[in-house]
């Protein structure tokens, strides 16, 4: 049975996991890295999905529900934004509310918008194509799961090594930073640390659009109550196991793709459905319990 | 960080007035009006059998939110709410429909197992702070679904009723079950067991030293740990109490109200996360958050009865009830500025203000 677990349908598998949940670390990540406490990104994927597929379906366009889906989730993110960083509300209260209030909109629009309960497929919900890229696409085990992907699946791997530049190498990267890590030196210096924590805010909206746009019109071409299950928060977790550090956030992201992957590919092989979906679950707890220690930030910021 | 999630009564007031008004836009903005909508909510939660039905919903809304006010009054955020419930409703239900003997003893013996079964799934949360540093917030949510899981492989497969196309589990026989009140024609007798939770939580809360010391952990943990307060130990206990009702209120949600385990209804209403709101509003004090908890429950089945009659979805309760917290939370109410900030200390003319981070 093992033998044919490990070949290139698998990782194909794998980067379809891996790709929302990327994209959504991405945004926590630069939210952790300019001091702000982001636990919304599950419910900003679920309105990035819903946006996405509502654009997709009014405009008859992918590319144009990509594009609703960033703006609205943007804007959504702007809840948090003001809420935890101008009148200075406690960020986990403020992050669960944000997500029920997220699941509450959206199973709440899904029938009064498009009259059906539960999920939402049409033909006129136009999803994302995958663009190959010729030769590197037809490489053995590879091509197909790395050179064949989505537009949001590209630019969550672009943005791996991009965030790295602009946060290690570049002087508004090294201000955000020092936003997160000592507001009170950076204002000092004359950063205005509101500024940057909106935009690092904002900017999770936007990563979120992106990864609720991949779940909704490019992992499958529908709209599902509740269809992040999770995600967000397993976002929330790569974010802390990989440090706020993009190479650990994509190897933390790659970790629980592999376990849905398999999860995903086990079920195949006969594992029931129901045990095959909580993989990446335990595998994430394991992976924490692990990694202990990691976590006097978090453990700080709800112990009083 | 809970310690400031104290909302005076003003503040509750207005945000509610707020989620309300902003339920009422969303409504119209969708195409219906939104006075005649909420005209229905009312109507259909306070009336008739909506009275019933509300008041059944407390069980399950006031029921989850006393569970998680445990471990929030002293500052441990249990996200897990949903995979105790479920786990404890499991367990509870299986003692109610294969355990022998009489109906009473079935019956309480169902809801220990439940008990048993939340307080279990809640220990592991528990016992990831204490000893792998995982934070409880994290670690209780991703165990919610892992327990989904259990749940869900055991009604379908070992525990499946073969007689019904749904995956459930045979129902519990009649004798077994928990009786209904004859109050608004037929509210569960488990409406019992959660004014048993309300008082003991309120006498523990104002009457004893361990009330005291989880309120002063709550508030300051490092003063309590100076104090002499074990607070490992005090993590475990809350953590397990708040599994506890988790698991009772699972049990219910079967044994007293719908009788057969069916896969995924439990955690479909979204109870364990009503209840969190609901503690949230209320503080975690207890008898507010049975006003809260009625609140909420009136709000989600006059939900349901405006969507049988004006076909507006009821999941704009679900939206009123996260507006609520998200304006109370984010301070969207009244300027709580001064009183966020301590370090901005009153000094007399002529000195030199220091104001800031620290």
């Amino acid at each position: 049975m093992f033998d044919q677990l490990f070949d290139g349908a698998l990782l194909e598998s794998v980067f379809r996991a891996l790709i929302p949940i990327l994209l959504a670390a991405i945004g926590g990540l630069v939210c952790e890295r300019a001091g702000v406490f982001q636990i919304s990104l599950e419910g900003m994927m679920l309105v990035g999905a819903f946006a996405a597929v509502a654009g997709s379906y009014l405009g008859q366009s992918a590319l144009l529900g990509v594009t609703i889906a960033m703006a609205v989730t943007a804007l959504f993110s702007l809840i948090l934004g003001y809420g935890a960083v101008t009148r200075r509300g406690d960020p986990i209260v403020l992050g669960v509310a944000v997500n029920l209030l997220a699941l509450g909109l959206t199973s709440f629009l899904l029938p009064q918008l498009f009259g059906v309960r539960g999920v939402f497929q049409h033909p006129r919900i136009d999803g994302l194509d995958r663009l190959a890229i010729p030769f590197l696409s037809d490489l053995p085990l590879i091509g197909q799961a790395l050179f064949n992907l989505t537009i949001p699946g590209y630019l969550s791997l672009l943005a791996i090594p991009l965030i790295w530049l602009f946060l290690f190498r570049t002087p508004i990267g090294l201000r955000l930073r020092g936003v997160g890590e000592r507001p009170a030196s950076a204002e000092t210096l004359g950063v205005s640390s509101t500024q940057y924590k909106y935009a690092a805010v904002v900017f999770s909206g936007l990563a979120c659009g992106l990864a609720g746009a991949q779940l909704a019109l490019g992992n499958v071409v529908q709209f599902a109550e509740n269809m992040s299950s999770g995600r967000g928060w397993i976002a929330v977790v790569a974010v802390m196991l990989g440090r706020a550090h993009p190479a650990g956030v994509l190897g933390a992201s790659a970790l629980f793709g592999f376990a849905e992957g398999l999860g995903f590919r086990l079920q195949g092989n006969g594992l029931p459905v129901q045990i095959t979906e909580a993989l990446p679950y335990v595998v994430t707890l394991i992976a924490l319990a692990l990694a202990r220690k990691r976590f006097q930030r978090i453990l700080e910021l709800t112990a009083a | 960080m809970m310690s400031q999630s104290s909302f005076d009564r003003l503040s509750v007031a207005l945000s509610i007035v707020a989620a309300l008004l902003i339920g009422a836009a969303v409504i119209a903005l969708s195409g219906t009006n939104p006075l005649l909508a909420y005209g229905e909510m009312v109507e259909g939660a306070l009336t008739g059998s909506g009275l019933r039905n509300t008041t059944a919903r407390m069980i399950p809304i006031v029921g989850m939110g006393l569970a998680l006010s445990i471990p929030f009054r002293a500052g441990v955020i249990n996200l897990g709410g949903e995979g105790q419930m479920v786990l404890g409703g499991l367990a509870g239900t299986l003692c109610a429909i294969y355990l022998p003997g009489p109906p009473a003893l079935v019956m309480a013996a169902s809801i220990v197992a439940g008990a048993v079964a939340g307080a279990f799934w809640a220990f592991l949360a528990a016992a990831g702070q204490i000893w792998l540093k995982l934070p409880i917030l994290i670690s209780s949510l991703l165990l919610a679904y892992p327990a989904r899981a259990i749940t869900s492989y055991l009604v379908r497969f070992p525990f499946a009723d073969p007689t019904v196309t749904s995956s459930s589990t045979v129902p519990v026989p009649d004798a077994n079950r928990i009786p209904k009140l004859p109050l608004f024609g037929g509210v569960s007798a488990s409406l019992v067991l959660l004014a048993f939770f309300l008082v003991a939580i309120a006498i523990f809360n104002q009457r004893t030293v361990a009330g005291y010391e989880t309120r002063m952990t709550g508030l300051n943990s490092r003063f309590s740990r100076y104090g002499g307060v074990g607070v490992d130990r005090q993590v475990v206990w809350v953590m397990l109490a708040s599994g506890a009702i988790a698991g009772v209120i699972g049990t219910h949600l079967v044994v007293g109200e719908t009788y057969r385990f069916l896969d995924g209804d439990l955690v479909a209403s979204g109870f364990a996360w009503t209840g969190l709101l609901v503690t949230l509003l209320a503080s975690h004090r207890p008898l507010p958050l049975l006003a809260a908890g009625a609140f909420f429950s009136a709000l989600q089945i006059g939900g349901l009865a405006m969507q049988r009659n004006v076909n507006v979805p009821w999941q704009i309760a679900l939206v009123v009830q996260a507006v609520v917290i998200v304006v109370l939370a984010g301070r969207f109410v009244l300027s709580r500025r001064q009183r966020a900030q301590p370090e901005e200390i009153p000094m007399a003319e002529g000195e030199l203000t220091v104001t800031g981070e620290v």
